[in-house]
């Protein structure tokens, strides 16, 4: 069964064959009695009903092909006795239920408790939660709406969200609930307890190429799971990359990523590359004064880094981001594709060998410059030793566009040789987080975060508001979800 | 206007509306319980998205359903539901009135966790099935209603082959699961549920099952 195409064509007059039959009426249609959102209001009752349809069918159908394939993977498991088959068959139909019940579920803050505050991003804070009625542990994400209005990001936030639920990518963040209510989005997500690169780096501050061809190589592997979702992440940097219990990378929700919705915002970038660029405004220049080229005392090399570390979890904190990562085609607006993405990654990989990001400087306007200009600044300092094949394979990432190297040619770089590329994600990884409880968050900044309210402040933890659980349908997302019960 | 003197057959039974639908096939496909999964979940999301689709067209259309236009909750030329109210005593309520009733009765029950459990591992009560049965048939007076005395503004905004297939849908799905009760359909002699004819109609050509 399908929702029928010619929905709308039903109106009597238009109908192709000549015999009609004898109750055959024609009825002259108006909207003239109506109120003013009448129309509008039942156009969307319409289309809500095509979506619910269409939803319908095919969770049927994804229904149905879960069921027949467990059913053909047990038929053809001789070694399996009929008591566990009929159990694991059962369990399916548990799922199933369980999947039909949060189709009836509203969530609100008041269904989660908060344990702690891990981390904060540009429109709201991290919370380690545990979920009331189950006992389960995630991590919140609170997305306070009248900041991303402001900067015009509900619509991305949808669209990301939807694809975010729709990965069942190890590589990737889980999505397990989303709600709202009139102050907050919630993102409810796998919580990741390892902390992040970023955390990472600033305690080890650098790795040796061991280490780093360990993160790299599955980073690439990370990237190249969101490429193949039909995404570019723009905005991968160690604070984006996530460390599972295990010690394996995961890249954290990067649709909702500040940085990628900024390179969205043109004017944004134009506005930095002005004021890099010393273009002053009109008003200035007419001033009754003698312009004059400021002469900044530079700080030597090893101040700048200093600076930098000592600025970089303030930077990660605030709406701005960092730039350090970001490839020179995306605020240049010539156009980009995926590859911007293996540039970030090549700047990863120099902060995890060098200690700091190749164009760190003292101020965001300054990074543009040199990452513009990075011909001139991919400097490789003499006081570190890196192997020949490390070298390379960064030059070969941070490069221009046309230049730089593909998925394919990066896992066959000499610098991962020997990388089971296949086989990484099950081998043992290098710093294994060692935890006390299932919500530990000792590999979080959190006496950073102690002014951080247990709470969204603003939120509605009454319940008033509650709003139904999205969460899609499909067969990806129901793997994903299945666990989350 | 009716011609001879014969009563005029209903808009919703005239061609082309009787057989506009937005789905088109057999609706077992989406009726049918999944296996292995748990009946009364199954039937508690059902329940739980007729309603709120139900409530969706009712919300446009409720501008035209007024003490006014309606002051009996009709579903037939001799039909009028009445409402038990507290007393135990039936009572003759306009429509919007009647309707709110319900559709109020309805959201209650869907957002308490006692009858419409929510909570992970909470069960249904063992009075699931009745209180079903009776959210069903109030709902299914609800669509009596919308087509005996609105069909031509669902016919102006052009919703027919939406609110027909919603019908279809709930009627075939009221049968499996055997909330339906066919005098609720047809009506009692003298008290003809005007959508009997809708249903016999539907069967004929095959939108629903026989
Ligand atoms: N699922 C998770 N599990 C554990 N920690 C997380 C999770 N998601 C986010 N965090 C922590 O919270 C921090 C901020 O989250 P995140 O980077 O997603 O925020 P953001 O608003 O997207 O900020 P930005 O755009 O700067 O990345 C992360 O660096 C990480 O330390």
């Amino acid at each position: 069964m399908e929702p029928s195409q010619s929905s709308s064509s039903v109106n009597s007059g238009q109908s192709s064959s000549s015999a009609k039959s004898a109750d055959y009426v024609y009825f002259d249609r108006t909207t003239a009695g109506f109120s003013d959102d009448a129309v509008p209001r039942a156009k969307a009752a319409q289309l809500k009903l095509e979506h619910y349809y269409k939803v319908a069918v095919e969770s049927a159908i994804e229904r149905n092909t879960r069921r027949v394939e467990l059913e053909r993977k047990l038929a053809a498991d001789p070694t399996m006795s009929d008591e566990r088959k009929q159990r694991q068959l059962q369990q399916l139909g548990k799922r199933e239920s369980a999947f039909l019940r949060l189709r009836r579920t509203k969530l609100g803050l008041d269904d989660f408790r908060t344990i702690k505050v891990i981390g904060k991003g540009a429109f709201g804070e991290v919370r380690v939660v545990q979920k009331s009625d189950t006992g389960k542990i995630y991590a919140m994400k609170t997305l306070k709406k009248e900041e991303m209005l402001k900067k015009d990001q509900l619509a991305h936030v949808r669209a990301e969200r939807d694809v975010l639920a729709e990965s069942n990518s190890p590589w990737v963040v889980q999505l397990y609930y989303s709600f709202q209510d009139p102050t907050y989005l919630y993102l409810v997500m796998e919580f990741l307890p390892g902390g992040d690169l970023m955390t990472m780096l600033i305690k080890y501050d650098t790795f040796s190429e061991d280490v780093t061809r360990f993160y790299i190589a599955e980073c690439v592997l990370a990237i190249e799971a969101v490429h193949k979702l039909g995404f570019i992440h723009r905005d991968i940097k160690p604070d984006n990359i996530l460390i599972d219990k295990e010690g394996h990378i995961k890249l954290s929700d990067f649709g909702l990523s500040t940085g990628f919705h900024k390179q969205h915002d043109s004017t944004y970038y134009q506005r930095l590359l002005d004021s890099a660029n010393g273009v002053t405004s009109p008003t200035s220049a007419a001033r009754n004064s003698v312009m004059v080229n400021a002469i900044h005392l530079t700080m030597s090399n090893k101040d700048q880094i200093a600076t930098w570390k000592a600025n970089r979890r303030k930077l990660a904190y605030s709406t701005v981001g960092t730039p350090d990562y970001i490839a020179p085609e995306i605020f240049l607006q010539k156009g980009y594709g995926n590859e911007c993405d293996w540039w970030s990654l090549g700047a990863i990989m120099f902060e995890c060998l060098v200690g700091y990001p190749p164009f760190c400087s003292e101020s965001t306007h300054d990074t543009y410059q040199k990452i513009i200009r990075w011909p001139d600044y991919l400097l490789f300092p003499d006081d570190v030793h890196l192997s020949r094949e490390a070298e390379d394979l960064i030059r070969r990432l941070i490069t221009s566009q046309d230049r730089r190297l593909n998925v394919e040619q990066i896992k066959h770089h000499p610098f991962f040789y020997g990388v089971s590329w296949s086989a990484i994600r099950q081998i043992e990884a290098p710093f294994i987080p060692r935890l006390r409880s299932m919500t530990d968050t000792s590999y979080f900044p959190t006496d950073e975060l102690e002014h951080v309210p247990e709470e969204p402040t603003g939120g509605d933890a009454s319940g008033a508001n509650k709003d139904l659980a999205f969460l899609g349908y499909t067969f990806k997302r129901f793997t994903i979800s299945s666990q989350a019960f | 206007e009716a011609q001879d003197g014969a009563p005029q057959k209903p808009l919703y039974l005239c061609s082309p509306f009787v057989d506009a639908a937005l789905v088109k096939g057999n609706f077992k496909t989406i009726v049918m319980q999944p296996k292995y999964t748990d009946i009364m979940e199954w039937v508690a999301v059902n329940v739980f998205d007729f309603y709120q689709n139900l409530n969706l067209f009712y919300g446009v259309l409720a501008e035209c359903c007024t003490q006014h236009s309606c002051p009996s909750m009709s579903a037939g030329a001799t039909l009028n539901y009445t409402w038990i109210n507290q007393d135990r005593k039936s009572v003759q309520l306009p429509a919007p009135t009647y309707i709110d009733y319900v559709m109020t009765w309805v959201q209650n029950l869907l957002d308490d966790d006692n009858t419409f459990p929510t909570k992970s591992g909470k069960d249904f009560a063992p009075t699931f099935p009745s209180t079903v049965k009776h959210v069903y048939r109030q709902l299914l007076r609800v669509f009596a209603h919308l087509y005996h005395a609105h069909y031509p503004q669902i016919l102006h905004l052009r919703s027919e082959p939406h609110f027909n297939s919603l019908f279809a849908h709930f009627l075939a799905f009221g049968k499996e699961y055997e909330l339906l009760e066919v005098k609720d359909i047809k009506g009692q002699p003298g008290q003809l549920v005007a959508i009997g004819a809708l249903w016999e109609r539907w069967k004929e050509v095959g939108i629903l099952e026989a």
